[in-house]
């Protein structure tokens, strides 16, 4: 697939030259199916409770941190 | 407002360094976090975790933000704007999803790192996190792939706000 020309004089990719004007292409569409099945089983999974056993385990917390950003 | 192409050059740069960058660093990580799942000697779990925290803070969260600030700032100011193709934006909310996922997930990770440095993991200590930090980097792997590739092919495709713009100016040049 071609690159959209640039503009004259340009020997960058500082944008498009009209492009395509057309309806939603069908790559937008599928992507879009494919994000709602992702985000529908991400829900899924997580209200479920078949997630991979949350973030951090709850009732210990180490104390110390290599960043000083630990869990607090 | 358009960039001059000196300055368009310089933030091409910028952002081509930190999001290719990101994507380095994140492989990084997820060599660590599979060590970290599956080495058998203590010293090498320990490291790995260590290393994780310390990319992550160091590495992985200036460069995210890095690209994302970036790539504002090479679609505004250049004529593909941010809403007016479907490449554009749907790279952006790439980037901004793996950005608050990363912010997100760097409890967990510190929480290992911490856990690594006052024990000594055994391989079934702390498995479901160890494995969700895996799979974690995997998926952001692939959406930081996802993203070169539409900044690469840039698939054509104008959004309606851009396809009006465009008719605005065809208008405007007759």
């Amino acid at each position: 697939m071609d690159d959209p020309p640039p503009y004259p004089g340009d020997d960058t990719v500082g944008g498009p030259d009209g492009g395509s004007t057309g309806s939603t292409p069908r790559w937008v569409k599928m992507s879009g199916i494919i994000a709602i099945v992702l985000v529908l089983l991400f829900v899924i999974v997580h209200l479920t409770g078949h997630g991979l056993g949350g973030h951090t385990p709850r009732g210990h917390t180490p104390s110390t941190s290599v960043t000083g950003h630990g869990a607090q | 407002m358009t960039m001059r192409p000196r300055l368009r050059k310089f933030a091409l740069t910028a952002h081509v360094t930190s999001s290719v960058g990101w994507l380095g660093a994140v492989a990084g990580f997820l060599a660590l976090a599979v060590a970290g799942l599956t080495s058998q000697d203590a010293q090498m779990v320990r490291a790995a975790y260590l290393a994780m925290d310390l990319t992550t803070w160091f590495v992985i969260v200036p460069l995210s933000l890095a690209s994302l600030l970036t790539g504002l700032v090479q679609s505004l100011g250049t004529t593909w704007g941010l809403f007016r193709h479907y490449w554009v934006l749907a790279k952006l909310l790439l980037t901004i999803l793996a950005t608050v996922a990363l912010l997100l997930h760097t409890q967990p990770i510190s929480y290992m790192a911490s856990a690594a440095a006052e024990t000594t993991l055994s391989s079934a200590d702390l498995r479901g996190l160890r494995i969700q930090l895996v799979v974690d980097a995997g998926a952001a792997l692939l959406v930081l792939l996802v993203a070169t590739t539409l900044a690469v092919y840039k698939p054509p495709g104008m959004t309606p706000y851009g396809r009006k713009q465009h008719e605005q100016r065809m208008a405007s040049q007759l």
